[in-house]
């Protein structure tokens, strides 16, 4: 009795000492990590992006990071450490890999942040929202939201922004543990989906956008979709029509009380509303995915698909048909021009931009490798979940229906990840007695987990050459902003440029790269932007900043000596002054 | 309580009130800032998460943040729409929206 009673006091004292080495495991990587990062001197000045020039510490931290987590993960045989000590390790996780930047600067990384606070700055200036202005304005649900919560709020734009990718993964581990829950009962597994998904999100879309809320609300209502709103579906008998029809009303709901089936649906309602007004793509993404699920049988309410469908026409046919009256929704499509928009297009430019292209590709196809393994094992064990393949797959049907400014891949590969992360759990969770890892098995594990950290930095933080912005830049684009007189026109040399945050509609927005198309050869580019400058009435001011000069050049659309060419051309024309200079832009004014 | 209203409804609803008039009257940034967050999102959020009457913790942790979210963007966007957009007007309005979901709460309860 008395040594029953020891070894229980020994094992509660091992427990306690491993949850408290993993937790401080934990502030240690943080501390490493963080102060590694902010060491990193901006502009960074490598094609490889932030992987290229983070010092090492940064990397002892994201391996002891693995580490205590992989221990932690393994526990003892009771299951994994405490649920503090695996959220603590989680947070540690999102701060170290999507708060990575905020740590280097504290200017917001990438254009397109930028933007979306000035249209949230011009909806609260106007205090209307005119359809005609551009496509944002189709879709203005999270724009209003953002609008009230920074005037509300009082918060620095930029402070919310610098942060946005930290919140929103947040948001979306919340929706995920939860959805993880009615997948599966075994904590073990949960928490390792949180981290795959942690580890294989390299594509950049949690920044402060329309589509990283989209998401959050995606999660939210396949969440619902599985949770309350489920059904318990019959073995199929046949695929004759009659087996099907007997099937298909044999399905009875999971949720009993028929009132929490009721509000599950009017809440699942106001979400797909909202993401309607929200996004352009995510709503196309709720509908095939809940479609799927009905068609499987899994979803209760068999007709949420066509109410879905409604919603989503009625959006377009009124609010957003201003938009859609010159870009029908599936112009652009076609698997031939998807793949060139998509792959080909994406995979040029410097040797060090092309690798970091390839790297992305390789976690991404090292994750549905995975994947697909552990949905083999399953399928070979009978406990494939027909659902978390469904819901892994479904994203692929988007891919052929829009280019979508070449992104269409990027966002395929994130609908899916939560259900590829928890596929691929599948296969690096031990199957047999329990999903204890051994002690080899769990070494193999913190390795792929540190090898898929590194594949995330590289690929998520790749462009930081051209998407990490100094404060001169953000200094000439308000010089810009102050001297650029109203209705005139505001050209920069290409995208990766931090503007539009302010007077998002007193200027009209051009780059050269858009002006002049591929090439920027002097001779045909230069007459082309000096005459769009002259021409527009109140002239305009041609910004040239680093971080856009480096974009082009990276990506293999320019090179620096055509861009040099270019200014000296354009600096030499009459009516054109040099306004503004530092180390990183130079801004010049044409008079009309 | 005797007229079978939880407690933690009138506490939710004198807590949104007394928080809205703060908000309105504005305090120092961050203070502002979780008042604000408090009115807008968390505390209707929490209002119609009661509404629902999942009994699932994590669910309904996870539908007080969607379900916040989702209503300031629903009521921002239609005031946008209706050109009566002010942040003021939207502090109110979710306000309202969170009394009116106690009130229905309460009813809820008193009928039981």
């Amino acid at each position: 009795m008395t040594k029953a009673l020891e070894a229980t006091h020994r094992t509660q004292g091992y427990r306690k000492t491993r949850d408290v080495a993993c937790a401080l495991a934990g502030v240690v990587s943080l501390a490493l990590a963080a102060g590694a990062a902010s060491t990193v001197a901006v502009p960074v000045n490598s094609d490889l992006g932030l992987v290229a020039v983070l010092p090492y510490p940064f990397w002892v931290g994201v391996l002891l990071l693995n580490i205590a987590f992989v221990v932690a993960l393994r526990g003892d045989a009771t299951g994994p450490a405490r649920r503090l000590v695996m959220l603590w390790l989680v947070v540690v996780l999102v701060l170290v890999l999507f708060g990575t930047a905020a740590f280097v600067t504290d200017i917001p990384r990438g254009e397109v942040a930028f933007r979306h606070i000035g249209i949230a700055d011009a909806l609260s200036r106007t205090q209307g929202i005119n359809p005609d202005i551009d496509a944002y304005f189709n879709w203005p649900g999270f724009f209003a939201l953002l609008a009230t919560a920074l005037r509300a709020t009082g918060l620095d734009p930029m402070a919310v922004a610098l942060w946005a990718p930290v919140l929103n993964m947040g948001l979306w581990l919340a929706a995920l543990g939860v959805l993880t829950g009615y997948l599966t009962r075994d904590p073990r597994r949960r928490w390792l989906v949180l981290w795959i998904f942690c580890l294989g999100n390299w594509q950049d879309q949690d920044y402060l956008s329309p589509q990283a809320f989209g998401f959050f609300l995606y999660l939210v209502v396949v969440a619902l979709v599985i949770g309350p709103l489920a059904a318990r579906t019959p073995k199929v008998r046949g695929i004759k029509p009659a087996e099907l029809a007997a099937w298909w009303r044999g399905r009875s709901p999971e949720e009993l009380r028929p009132m929490h089936r009721v509000s599950a649906l009017a809440v699942t309602l106001l979400l797909v509303a909202v993401i309607s007004a929200s996004h352009q793509l995510t709503p196309f993404m709720v509908l095939i995915a809940i479609t799927a699920l009905t068609l499987s049988g899994r979803v209760w309410p068999s007709r949420l698909p066509l109410i879905i469908a409604v919603v989503v026409a009625l959006w377009l046919a009124y609010p957003a048909s201003a938009y859609l009256a010159g870009h029908p929704p599936l112009a652009g499509g076609g698997l031939e021009d998807v793949i060139v928009a998509n792959v080909v297009d994406r995979t040029s430019g410097t040797a060090g931009h092309v690798l970091v292209v390839q790297l992305r590709i390789v976690l991404t196809l090292a994750l549905w490798g995975l994947a697909a393994a552990g949905a083999l094992r399953d399928w070979r064990r009978g406990r494939l979940d027909i659902r978390v393949v469904l819901l892994a797959v479904t994203p692929l049907l988007l891919f052929p229906a829009q280019a979508y400014g070449g992104e269409m891949l990027i966002r395929v590969s994130l609908f899916a990840l939560p259900f590829i992360a928890m596929q691929a759990s599948s296969v690096l969770l031990p199957a047999d007695g329990g999903t204890r890892p051994t002690l080899l098995a769990a070494g193999g594990l913190a390795v792929i987990c540190s090898l898929l950290a590194v594949l995330t930095v590289s690929g998520r933080f790749g462009n930081a050459r051209f998407d990490v912005f100094t404060s001169g830049e953000t200094a000439a684009v308000a010089a810009v902003q102050r001297l650029a007189p109203p209705g005139s026109a505001i050209i920069s040399a290409a995208h990766p440029t931090p503007w539009r945050s302010e007077g998002y509609l007193e200027h009209r927005y051009r780059t050269i790269e858009d002006l002049c198309g591929p090439g920027l050869s002097t001779p045909t580019c230069g007459p082309l932007v000096y005459g769009y400058a002259r021409h527009n009435p109140a002239g305009a001011v041609v910004l040239l900043t680093r971080s856009a000069e480096a974009g082009l050049v990276v990506q293999g659309a320019s090179s620096a000596s055509n861009l040099d060419k270019l200014e000296a051309w354009l600096s030499a024309q009459d009516g054109v002054v040099l306004v503004f200079s530092n180390a990183d832009a130079r801004a010049y004014r044409v008079t009309p | 309580m005797s007229s079978g209203v939880s407690g933690p409804t009138v506490a939710l609803g004198i807590a949104d009130v007394a928080l809205s008039l703060v908000t309105l009257v504005g305090l120092q940034t961050p203070l502002q800032a979780a008042a604000a967050v408090a009115v807008l999102v968390l505390l209707p959020g929490q209002a119609l998460t009661r509404l629902t009457q999942v009994d699932d913790v994590a669910l309904s942790a996870l539908l007080v943040l969607s379900l916040g979210l989702a209503a300031l963007t629903a009521v921002s966007m239609t005031m946008f729409y209706l050109a009566v957009w002010s942040w003021q007007a939207c502090v109110v309005t979710m306000g309202v929206v969170t009394v009116l979901a106690c009130i229905a709460r309460g009813r809820q309860e008193a009928a039981r």
